[in-house]
């Protein structure tokens, strides 16, 4: 057996070191801008925070991508009266006690607002700590927890997940006839806030889940659950969670001899989703989206062209939507002449924007969006549906 | 009773990959006591390299997982070397420095895949079988055949072959292995290089299943170990058997405990390590006495 060993001690050293740096970075006073960059000169800061790494890396960089976009167009145009805008990346590693972290630090670092999270959870943490240091975010997560906080300074770049829901459940029920339909979700915020809104929806037409089985966000076998799904022979199987763990889902479906359709909303209308699923696996699969694909204007296809050109890389959903909320920040910004605080939030409200995803007409709780398209899924690509 | 069986032959696809991880883990830990950190991690290059090969390179599949293992043994054969000068000093020491090889590893993938990830195509046998109701992927019966030529590899390494003497030597007593000329630097390179040569096996078959990202690596690395633990640190057939137990474990949990199922596992795996503290099958390690 191995002896036990006394720590050397510049181990003990080094360790105490190491806490006592992350003690300092850790907690900055709240709302003591370092030097604010809101009024006078010198470049307008905005913080990005985002998961570049741990499962969620994905949505974290279309984000930033997205973001990166609108503001390299912006500076390009003469920024802010003149002056830039700057953007800080913040890695929160999709984990909500990172960017609780991380939202003290953005509170005493001089930043105007904030883009970020990507996904709700982190958002929904982040928000009391940036309402109290009066910091605007928009987010492009979609739990209706986000609508909820009835935060003047949260804003959402997407709808809500009842809206997509919503759509989701008219589409298969009154036009397309579907009414034996299973559900899958796992139990993360964006998931709860899938499974909740999606069956009320269906409980509204009168029908009941054939299944309603919840997995863990980081689930890997659903052995289990979907042969009980199958079991009950459903026509349309929804699946609420997030595009990895949708697309493994969708695969293992496919394997146990599910022939249910897939249903589901914005993590479906991905690439990453058909690419995880196999694209053979989810084809004619519905997709409830808020950006079916980028040839639908001459907008969006501008933007894909741009966007291709920075990153080599088509853009999808994520791209778009953090695209627009960076879009709508820029435009409060010179609307309100580079305000801070509620003015910017306010400014921010008042921002009339057609984007890629729709016209924007913000609600007191943030939320600007009403509306989503349905797509099917040909070929590995999303199509609207005639 | 369709459900039991079928979340059963799902629980051993996956226990086989975990029984991959574990093997791994252990036979690092059976020839230098030395508990790996890093391995989750090569894992998730060894997943990352195959991907790779095998998509971008249009390689077939068996060679992108040779080159998978070859490269990645390349890069155990590092660490090993890198970390050799504190085996003797302070164990405690090598091992916070896998911890930190294996966060640097974590930082290449992202420098060199990015952040986003591979989604990895089944190679062999997309459809699946159908006997009489429950139906078996081809893809995880090679999974598991694999498996077993794997640990059948490493008990023949050990059991059979001078090198596998030599490492077992040097664990027993590394003055005397030492004195009969044994180089033990060597011996345990050559313990790094397999584990981490099983550790690309493992994330090169998994890639297909799961999703090949940086976060793949403490998946595994956890699963993997708990696998380990609960068959016994260092016992390679307790490699197979933890690691099939603990595929079962984790089906059988989401079957029965959906959104609890995490909790219930690793309450379950606490339980039988709190009343078998060594394993299934015991403890293995070297005798530093």
């Amino acid at each position: 057996m191995i002896t036990a060993r006394k720590p050397g001690h510049c181990g003990t050293g080094a360790a105490v070191l190491a806490l006592a740096v992350a003690a300092v970075s850790g907690c900055g006073a709240p709302g003591s801008a370092a030097s604010s960059s809101g009024s006078g000169s010198g470049p307008i800061k905005i913080a990005v925070v985002d998961a570049q790494s741990g499962q969620s890396s994905s949505l974290g960089q279309w984000e930033y991508d997205g973001v990166k976009l609108a503001v390299k167009q912006a500076n390009a145009a003469g920024g802010i009266g003149g002056r830039k805008i700057m953007l800080t990346l913040f890695d929160d590693q999709g984990d909500p006690t990172v960017t609780t972290d991380i939202a003290h630090k953005v509170a005493s670092g001089g930043y105007v607002a904030v883009f970020g999270a990507a996904e709700s959870a982190d958002s929904i943490a982040m928000a009391p700590i940036l309402q109290r240091a009066k910091i605007p975010a928009i987010t492009s997560g979609q739990s209706p927890a986000l609508a909820a906080l009835h935060d003047p300074y949260e804003f959402l770049n997407t709808p809500t997940s009842v809206t997509y829901d919503k759509t989701l459940a008219d589409y298969l029920v009154k036009t397309r006839g579907l009414r034996s339909i299973a559900m899958i979700t796992n139990n993360g915020a964006y998931g709860m806030g899938e499974h909740d809104a999606f069956k009320a929806d269906l409980a509204s037409s009168g029908i009941k889940p054939l299944a309603d089985e919840i997995v863990t966000p980081n689930a890997t076998d659903f052995s289990a659950d979907l042969t009980t799904i199958r079991q009950k022979n459903p026509r349309v199987l929804f699946i609420g969670a997030e595009e990895v763990e949708s697309g493994l889902i969708a695969k293992q479906a496919r394997a146990l001899g599910i022939k249910a359709i897939f249903a589901g909303g914005a993590p479906m209308g991905t690439p990453l989703f058909t690419a995880t699923a196999g694209a053979s696996n989810v084809e004619g699969s519905i997709v409830s989206s808020a950006y079916l694909s980028n040839n639908l204007n001459a907008k969006t296809r501008a933007f894909a062209t741009a966007y291709v050109a920075a990153y080599g890389q088509a853009p999808e959903l994520h791209g778009a939507k953090a695209y627009d909320g960076a879009q709508i920040v820029i435009r409060a910004l010179r609307n309100s002449h580079a305000a801070t605080g509620l003015k910017l939030a306010n400014a921010i409200r008042a921002v009339h924007y057609t984007g890629l995803l729709g016209t924007f007409a913000f609600d007191s709780d943030g939320v600007g969006l009403f509306r989503t398209h349905i797509g099917i899924i040909r070929n590995g690509q999303v199509v609207p549906a005639s | 009773m369709q459900v039991f069986v079928q979340t059963l032959v799902g629980g051993l696809g996956f226990g086989a990959i975990y029984a991959l991880v574990a093997m791994g883990f252990s036979i690092v830990y059976r020839t230098m006591g030395l508990v790996n950190f890093a391995h989750g991690d090569i894992v998730m290059v060894g997943a990352f390299i195959a991907a790779t090969s095998y998509m971008s390179s249009r390689l077939p599949f068996a060679l992108a997982v040779l080159i998978s293992i070859a490269l990645t043994a390349a890069i155990g054969l590092v660490i090993e070397r890198v970390l050799r000068p504190l085996e003797h000093r302070d164990l405690d020491l090598m091992l916070i420095g896998t911890i930190g090889f294996g966060i640097v590893l974590e930082a290449l993938a992202t420098l060199v895949w990015g952040a986003t990830g591979r989604a990895v195509p089944i190679p062999v046998g997309a459809s699946p079988v159908d006997i009489a109701g429950i139906f078996v992927q081809p893809y995880d019966l090679l999974i598991i055949a694999l498996a077993g030529v794997a640990a059948a590899g490493v008990w023949f390494l050990l059991a059979r072959t001078k090198t596998g003497a030599a490492m077992q030597a040097v664990a027993a007593d590394y003055e005397a292995a030492t004195a009969v000329g044994i180089n033990a630097g060597r011996s345990n390179a050559m313990a790094f290089a397999i584990g981490a040569g099983l550790a690309a096996l493992a994330g090169s078959l998994a890639g297909p299943v799961l999703y090949v990202n940086e976060s793949l690596g403490a998946t595994m690395g956890i699963s993997g170990f708990a696998a380990a633990i609960l068959g016994g640190f260092g016992n390679i057939p307790g490699a197979i058997v933890g690691g099939l137990a603990f595929g079962l474990l984790s089906g059988f949990s989401a079957g029965y405990f959906h959104g609890d199922s995490d909790l219930v596992t690793f309450v379950a795996f606490a339980i039988v390590v709190m009343i078998r503290p060594t394993g299934i099958f015991g403890e293995s390690t070297v005798n530093r006495a």
